[in-house]
């Protein structure tokens, strides 16, 4: 009686918040607009408007086009690096394992404020490094990269979203029995054949999953495409649904109708995803011993493979770090950097500030609690899933999973529509119900993960020895998962600190996070403050990676892999 | 409609209540007494760059220990919507309102979202920045180009300062930023160079030719100051003078130019929320802002000119040499309001258009 109690609340706890601020968004799409707002009664403008007006279709085109170039780049560059990385005889594999995911640490705002210093055309350091070093040889070459242009939007979400490609495949690759290799390379295929012919149609469904992911994380960014496109002369459907709900004039109805249309897009993608998965899944075989077969030796290659890596690692973690962390000493933005030009008075003014310890602190409460409900919650449903399956436990499961296809923008404008009225509204209370809408899918993936590894069998016997199902529970499974719980809420906790596009959404005077912070700053034209923020957000999540690791021996980054965070 | 008139009704009623419990406007130290008890917080939502006017708002908190000011800042309609989203849903959140629209303002007062507060220093505030009693300034937002005096010549700062068709220089073509967002100093120069009394100088081809010369365009114009400070664009064509003012005290290259006429005008005015969570808080703040303290500091931290009658421009940057002291253009807020939409569209297709 008191297990269904728990497993009731859970399930009433994702439906709220799950489902019901998915609602009212789409309802808000078929509501007449007014000056400042919505309109009680119905109407079909605002989704005609949208879904027929050339303004929209452009947005809606810009974002296939970009999250596919995205997708494509990280998809061809994630796999190379997997492959190099578990199946090769590459050097220094195990500290460039952990170097390739890094990006994940970095919030990809904060990642587009190192660009701007690292990539502008005129004044980046990249540019005038390069410059600078090739001049005295006589050699004038135009500037090597612009960031903001169509291009630098792709190339930034591209070095900072490719690590979930990387991590998915690499997962598989690791999990694969190497008997079907092993049989290709012994009947005469070469190692690059048996590779491209076997292993990697066998990682499809890993390689797609984590397509999908990068598709959807590209989609739902606004804040790099918005920026950036403004300059360069284009306009996605995120960031068309920002302005719309929130700028001059405000189009809620619109916003709406615009987040419908990027859910639908998502959802196509899901579509297409399974439909190839469901075909490879015909031939693939993973049997769980993991592999086994050859190392793919590199030869003459060798080196020049790890200069790829190394190079991936420059461009998405060490220049921009570096780039972030002199930007925040800089007095203000410049392209040339000297001595007299340093001051620690941002770093002063941040930590005698009352708004920035109350962003730091509410973002530290955030992080803790939705981690401890997700990874709770998670733990419920995968339990009642897995163990109690019914057609009501699977229904919560499915439902629970629906924000993985939904851009965290769309939550928040239910959110917001939701929390207006009540007392909650402007708390950081809110904020928690959007981070834990988001990120209970992740919850519920861990654990299911970590609890299919665990034979029924052990509780089984528990249970039939006069423990209730709690007492199984508490003496048995959760001791076996606690890695993996763990694992789970520090991964949930650094999605949280990253999280921006609901926080955006729904942040007040009381609730605001580091990630807002640092994009009001930006906003405001203090590009030296945002980069404090960012080098904070950033030292508190690789506080976490690295503590976790020297305290626990757990490997963050791979918990991630597999939870799709 | 509703929920206002529900707001504005019960306000009519308790208003001898409030009016019993708030202190007389001169009464300072009963407000700042009140205002601790109440909290000790003001939240204010406010347009202008946050950077400065957190040093403003530091400055009332060191005359007022134990009074802390939140801020908020978003853009102009962004600032409107959320208040007016957060008011009609008796979310009472906001004490302060600055918003960089006039008419904005003027909706907000009729709406009756702004609370009538006569500040002490009323009559000392200028007629045209003021609306009524419920929302005032004395801000002065002097539209200006801002520059990085490394990549702008003596010679073209002439040819920029001598006339606002300086822009129209080839050389200038590719060189400067806009910004193409609706907000209020957003519009300000638009609404100047439609001027029908300008019709032969300025009008519509006038932007045409602007947008022509094919400027780059920033979602906002304080990013595009930081990039004019980097050097990545040569100056920014136009924003208000207080936030390159502030760059300027930092360090940063920055100078500005205002040919004659210049618009000069109220234009981040505020009010106190009728249903401020903190209204002593609020009011103690609205009071000190626009007295001479006040003016002192918006003037020291912000780096703006001031309103306030006796209070004299003591502004260390507008005695430099290079300080522009044009003519005042005044502003035709009824012309204003009528083309604000249009107006604005018809400089951001422009700018599509030419891109």
């Amino acid at each position: 009686m008191r297990e269904r109690l728990i497993w009731l609340v859970v399930a009433a706890m994702v439906l709220i918040l799950a489902v019901l601020p998915l609602a009212i968004s789409l309802d808000s799409a078929f509501r007449a607009e007014t000056r400042f707002g919505l309109a009680d009664r119905h109407s079909l403008d605002a989704f005609l408007d949208v879904f027929t007006g050339e303004e929209y279709l452009d947005a809606l085109w810009q974002t296939i086009l970009i999250s596919t170039a995205v997708t494509v780049l990280c998809l061809v560059f994630g796999v190379i690096a997997a492959v190099l990385i578990a199946r090769t005889d590459l050097p220094g594999k195990s500290a460039l394992d952990l170097m390739v995911v890094m990006p994940m640490f970095l919030s990809p705002f904060t990642g587009l404020i190192s660009w701007v210093a690292l990539g502008s055309a005129k004044t980046g350091f990249l540019n005038n490094g390069l410059h600078a070093l090739l001049a005295p040889l006589g050699i004038d070459l135009p500037p090597l990269m612009d960031v903001w242009t169509y291009g630098g939007t792709i190339w930034v979400m591209f070095l900072f979203f490719m690590p979930f490609v990387y991590l998915f495949t690499l997962g598989s690759l690791r999990s694969m029995d190497g008997a079907l290799e092993e049989a290709a390379r012994s009947v005469g295929a070469s190692p690059i054949g048996a590779l491209i012919r076997v292993t990697l149609p066998l990682c499809l469904p890993s390689i797609l999953a984590s397509g999908l992911v990068v598709f959807a994380l590209t989609a739902e960014t606004y804040t790099i495409p918005g920026e950036i496109g403004n300059y360069a002369g284009f306009t996605v459907l995120s960031w068309q649904i920002f302005l719309d709900a929130t700028g001059a004039n405000v189009h809620q109805a619109h916003a709406a109708s615009a987040a419908l249309m990027l859910v639908l897009v998502v959802v196509a993608a899901l579509i297409l995803q399974r439909r190839i998965t469901r075909k490879s899944s015909r031939y693939v075989t993973v049997s769980g011993k993991g592999f086994s077969g050859r190392r793919l030796e590199l030869g003459s290659w060798r080196w020049a493979a790890f200069g790829l890596v190394v190079l991936y690692i420059m461009f998405a973690t060490v220049l921009p770090f570096a780039a972030l962390l002199l930007s925040s000493f800089l007095r203000n933005s410049t392209a040339v950097v000297t001595m007299d030009m340093l001051t620690t008075e941002h770093y002063r003014q941040f930590f005698s500030n009352q708004d920035s310890y109350k962003a730091l602190t509410n973002t530290l409460f955030l992080a803790v609690g939705s981690a401890a409900i997700c990874v709770a919650a998670g733990f419920v449903i995968s339990i009642a899933d897995l163990r109690y399956s019914s057609f009501a436990t699977r229904m919560v499961a499915m439902l629970s999973a629906i924000p993985v296809a939904v851009p965290g923008l769309v939550y928040g404008i239910g959110i917001l529509w939701l929390s207006l009225k009540s007392p909650l509204y402007g708390t950081v209370w809110v904020l928690l119900g959007a981070y834990i809408a988001k990120f209970v899918p992740f919850g519920v993936m861990m654990s299911r993960g970590g609890l299919q590894q665990i034979h029924s069998d052990l509780d089984g016997s528990a249970r039939m020895s006069g423990a209730s199902p709690i007492q199984a529970m508490w003496y048995v499974t959760l001791p076996l998962m606690r890695m993996t719980l763990i694992s789970s809420a520090f991964c949930i906790m650094l999605l949280c600190i990253k999280e921006l596009s609901a926080s955006a959404m729904l942040y007040t005077a009381r609730s605001e996070v580091l990630s807002v912070l640092t994009w009001h700053y930006m906003d405001s034209g203090n590009t030296q403050f945002a980069a404090v923020v960012g080098v904070i957000q950033t030292v508190m999540m690789l506080g976490i990676v690295i503590g976790l690791r020297a305290a626990f021996g757990v490997k963050l980054e791979r918990t991630m892999g597999r939870g799709g965070a | 409609m509703k929920i206002r008139n529900w707001l504005a009704a019960i306000l009519l009623v308790s208003a001898p209540a409030l009016a019993q419990t708030l202190p007389a406007p001169s009464d300072e130290a009963a407000l700042y007494a009140n205002a601790k008890t109440e909290g000790g917080t003001v939240v204010w939502y406010l347009n202008q760059p946050l950077e400065p006017l957190r040093l403003v708002a530091n400055d009332f908190e060191r005359q007022y220990p134990g009074i802390h000011v939140e801020l908020q800042r978003a853009i102009g309609m962004q600032l409107f919507q959320k208040f007016t989203r957060e008011s009609d849903a008796k979310q009472f959140i906001a004490d302060v309102v600055q918003i960089s629209d006039p008419v904005l303002m003027k909706n907000l007062a009729e709406g009756n979202y702004l609370a009538h507060w006569k500040v002490p220093t009323y009559d000392r505030i200028p007629a045209s920045y003021k609306i009524g009693d419920q929302a005032m300034t004395i801000i002065v937002t002097d539209m200006a180009i801002l520059y990085n005096p490394n990549k702008v010549t003596p010679e073209e700062v002439a040819i920029l300062q001598a006339d606002w068709r300086g822009i129209l220089d080839p050389r200038f073509k590719g060189r400067f930023a806009v910004a193409n967002t609706k907000c209020g100093i957003c519009y300000v120069g638009i609404s100047f160079f439609l001027d029908p009394a300008f019709k032969d100088k300025f009008g519509p081809s006038f932007l045409e030719k602007v947008a022509q010369q094919k400027p780059a365009i920033y979602a906002d114009s304080v990013v595009a100051i930081d990039r004019v400070v980097a050097g990545e664009q040569d100056f920014l064509f136009y924003f208000t003078e207080g936030p390159g003012v502030t760059k300027y005290n930092q360090g940063a290259p920055m100078r500005w130019i205002e040919p004659s006429p210049r618009p000069a005008y109220a234009n981040a005015i505020q009010g106190v929320s009728s249903t401020a969570p903190h209204p002593n808080g609020a009011r103690l703040f609205q009071n000190w802002i626009n007295s001479d303290a006040g003016a002192k500091s918006l003037q020291q931290s912000y780096g703006v000119r001031t309103s306030l009658a006796g209070v004299p421009d003591d502004r260390a940057v507008a005695k430099l040499p290079w300080a522009p002291h044009p003519q005042d253009y005044e502003v035709d807020f009824v012309r204003w309001e009528k083309e604000y939409d249009s107006a604005q569209d018809l400089w951001i297709k422009l700018l599509k258009q030419y891109r």
